[in-house]
């Protein structure tokens, strides 16, 4: 189980994220949600170990992430927000190295890369340059790199960035497999309709606080809303939609 | 004055002074440096090594001649010439070579710029007066001194002015020709498929830095009329350029012998050549490159590929040195700054080649080649270590962290293999070929095992201190004096070059004192790997560079106590209330 308590991360003093508390248990997807600058990827790479929190502690399987974080980042694996890769090599090439990195064996993992590249339809590109790969193989290359060493705790910030539809159709399927075989899946996605049919729970953050953290059954019994669109708009979206739509076609009118 | 300056600039249209800006903040890779990059800074560093240089060169050249009369002959004089003129002319291609492709749209400015309402011209001159600028500050900070005191010794005051003008003119239109010829190469190979052009454009830039400096340390010194007028060197001035540049100064300034003026025709001819070529190459690309550039991707198909790390094995360190290999054979910038220290390596290797096929064989070891070996590995190691500390693709770092499952002490260990891999064993054998034919062999045998010694030595020196996976830290200008660093290495490269040339030369026909020797470089090489493999060992893994911190106190105090006192004993205690307030005191 992965377990946040009171982690907060402070910019400059002002507040990215304050005191959030949730756990993500094993065998459940985690959708993580929350508008634009609300926390999500702060409290992501607060996660991964990519950066300090303020304050506050994280914990995996009973055990501070600092006490350890070696062991930790074994057992770890993560698709970041932003397809960051070495443009200069190759996806096998990149594959490789993250292979290498995380000290798979020699004799196996060639075999791992090779299936991966194939499922992901990479195969036909592995020696091309990164440079020149489309959003959505370059997120490939990410969710491989992430799955490669067979992680217990898989963290997916925007997983679904740029695939095309029959993409995220298998990823959407691989996050509840990978659920069902145990895994402790945490993931934030814009798409609520996604979010709605995979997470087994949901934890809103508004303005780097959490606002809400249930079962998405149980919010929409206790908010009497019908859906998880309705449950996030009231939670929150504090601006009247329709109105700042209208706004906006005034003001590059006038 | 300035504001004068900044009325004209004002009067610029607006596109243009924004353009010319980001261009001309764009002459180092934006995306490789620190937050905390300083980068005119950086560029001042850079421009006072020129005028140091130019200012060394200045005083040189009239100390020199007031001390000592004989120099005012005609040789010594066409000797200072040809060393300015092939020097200035060296710094601009070695500035065209730095910012190639840098004059041409890349994708980003195509896909900025193209959907804004901005002329293709404007972009084309915003580009051209960036690099004007940055070569124009490289001709004065190159030359204010030298050229001055060069025109006081060749026409004393009476004449001043003319040598000036002539000498500036000379400068100017050198620097012109080589930018130019180089931007015309680089014109001809983008009108080519885009493809195409992103791989013969690497070659071609590395080619060119080769050329720069081989021909700058490889030339003959024709000083002397009789040298110029020789049948037999004829050829090799058809082919020097600065020869060419040489002859237009003397026409300029004092006149040339009719039988000189054909090099002067030439530089002419040049000039004008390669100011029409690079304007023609500049207009059609623009008209051409600008869609092919969006529409065309960056990539190099590989259908297949030679993949070495399943064959090597895998592990941390396997990773980390074919991730250098890479990024040194794929990386532009990389690979040309490696080329910098590489084309000097290999300026040293060829003059000793040159002296090795003059000679008859079997050669002995004398001091020179000695020398040379000793600054051959030093160069490659510490060009590697510079070139180890700017990174590629910062932003994808992350992965290093994220996958940081080893103690800093590894990744060390792996830099150490690089630099040993790619500075040190390569530089070795290149020095093992060319003392194929020298004797006796055990005393060769006995020099490669130094060098070897010496190598391994320097790579524990250049990774004092380097916590960092190569290539995977941000890069932080002005952080280090680049000023202090050049000059202190020059001099302390050479001293150090001289005096264990010697000492090893010496000690190689005497036993007991090789095995000193070998003692202690083996001594110095074990001290080192434990300092670093100890300091590594507690050290966190680098990826961001820094400014070093200063704390400036402002000596507050509350009630006679010091602030800091106070916050260290019970830093609840430090919110005011209304009754106490905080006084300024003097800190001294």
């Amino acid at each position: 189980m992965l377990e946040l308590r009171n982690v907060s991360k402070h910019f400059a003093g002002i507040p990215a994220v304050d005191r959030v508390s949730f756990s993500a248990r094993a065998g459940e997807v985690t959708g993580y949600l929350g508008p634009n600058g609300s926390g999500k990827t702060t409290t992501m790479k607060m996660i991964t170990g990519l950066i300090e929190r303020t304050s506050g502690e994280i914990l995996f399987q009973g055990q501070s992430i600092d006490d350890d974080p070696m062991a930790y980042k074994r057992r770890m694996g993560y698709v970041p927000e932003e397809p960051y890769l070495y443009n200069h090599l190759s996806g096998l090439e990149y594959l490789t190295m993250v292979a290498q990195l995380r000290g798979l064996p020699a004799r196996a993992a060639p075999d791992q890369i090779d299936g991966l590249l194939h499922l992901l339809s990479l195969h036909g590109d592995r020696h091309a340059s990164i440079s020149g790969y489309s959003k959505g193989m370059r997120q490939k290359v990410l969710i491989a790199a992430a799955l490669l060493h067979n992680p217990e705790l898989i963290l997916l910030d925007e997983p679904f960035s740029g695939l095309d539809v029959a993409s995220a159709l298998v990823l959407r399927s691989l996050i509840q497999e990978l659920a069902r075989r145990g895994k402790v899946v945490v993931f934030s996605s814009h798409e609520l309709d996604t979010v709605e049919r995979v997470s087994t729970r949901v934890v809103i953050l508004h303005r780097g606080k959490l606002v809400a953290d249930d079962s998405i059954e149980r919010l929409r019994s206790l908010m009497e809303l019908p859906t998880l669109e309705a449950i996030f708009s009231q939670l929150a979206v504090e601006q009247d939609t329709d109105s700042m739509a209208r706004q906006i076609a005034d003001l590059i009118h006038a | 004055m300035p504001k004068l300056i900044d009325k004209l600039i004002r009067r610029l249209p607006l596109q243009f002074r924004v353009l010319y800006r980001q261009f001309l903040l764009r002459v180092i890779d934006l995306e490789s440096l620190s937050i905390q990059a300083d980068i005119p800074r950086f560029l001042g560093q850079f421009a006072g090594i020129l005028i140091m240089y130019s200012a060394i060169q200045g005083l040189g050249l009239l100390m020199g001649f007031a001390i000592d009369e004989r120099l005012r002959l005609l040789s010594t004089i066409w000797s200072v010439e040809q060393r300015l003129i092939s020097t200035m002319m060296l710094v601009a291609g070695l500035i065209a070579v730095a910012s190639w492709d840098n004059i041409f749209p890349d994708r980003r400015d195509a896909m900025i710029l193209s959907p804004l309402p901005v002329r293709p011209r404007v972009v084309l001159i915003a580009k051209v007066a960036a690099s004007a600028a940055v070569l124009g500050l490289a001709v004065v900070s190159l030359n204010f001194a030298s050229g001055t005191a060069l025109a006081l010794i060749l026409g004393g005051i009476p004449h001043f002015l003319r040598i000036t003008a002539a000498y500036w003119f000379t400068m100017i239109a050198a620097s012109v020709f080589l930018y130019g010829a180089l931007l015309t190469v680089q014109g001809v190979t983008a009108l080519l498929p885009r493809r195409l052009f992103l791989r013969l454009s690497a070659i071609l830039q590395i080619a060119a830095f080769g050329i720069l400096v081989s021909a700058y340390f490889l030339e003959p010194k024709l000083n002397t009329p009789a040298a110029l007028a020789m049948a037999t060197n004829h050829q090799a001035l058809e082919w020097l350029p600065d020869y060419w540049f040489f002859a237009l100064f003397n026409q300029l300034a004092v006149g040339l012998p009719p039988t000189f003026a054909w090099l002067a025709a030439r530089a002419w001819i040049g000039f004008g050549a390669s100011v029409i070529g690079a304007a023609s190459s500049l207009l059609l690309c623009y008209l051409r490159t600008m869609r092919k550039t969006v529409e065309e991707p960056d990539l190099v198909p590989a259908s297949r590929g030679l993949h070495l790390a399943s064959h090597l094995g895998g592990g941390l360190r396997s990773a980390i040195v074919f991730f250098g290999f890479r990024s040194l054979a794929r990386s532009r910038q990389h690979r040309l700054a490696l080329a910098f220290y590489l084309s000097i390596v290999l300026a040293i290797a060829l003059s000793w080649l040159r002296s090795n096929l003059s000679a008859a064989a079997p050669r002995s070891l004398d001091a020179n080649i000695v020398i040379a070996s000793f600054m051959m590995t030093v160069l490659a190691v510490f060009g590697l270590r510079n070139v180890f500390s700017l990174p590629v693709s910062l932003t994808a770092n992350w992965v290093w962290r994220i996958t940081q499952l080893r103690s800093t002490e590894k990744y060390v260990a792996a830099a150490r293999s690089s630099l040993i891999f790619f500075a040190v064993v390569p530089v070795w054998l290149v020095s093992a070929a060319l003392l194929l034919d020298f004797r006796p062999r055990l005393q060769v045998a006995a020099h490669l095992g130094v060098l070897a010694l010496i190598g391994i030595a320097l790579v524990e020196i250049a990774l004092v201190g380097f916590h960092k996976v190569p290539f995977a830290c941000s890069y932080l200008p002005g952080k280090t004096n680049v000023q202090f660093i050049f000059w202190g290495s020059i001099v302390v490269l050479a001293t150090a070059a001289v005096l264990v040339g010697r000492a090893e030369l010496h000690a190689l026909s005497h036993p007991a004192e090789y095995g000193w020797i070998v003692a202690s470089l083996l001594a110095v090489f074990v001290a080192l790997l434990s300092f670093n493999r100890y300091r590594a060992r507690s050290a966190a893994l680098m990826f961001e560079e820094l400014q070093p911190e200063v704390i400036m106190t402002l000596g507050l105090t509350r009630d006679g106590v010091s602030i800091t006192e106070l916050s260290a004993e019970a830093p609840a205690r430090l919110s005011t209330t209304g009754s106490e307030r905080l006084t300024f005191t003097d800190s001294k």
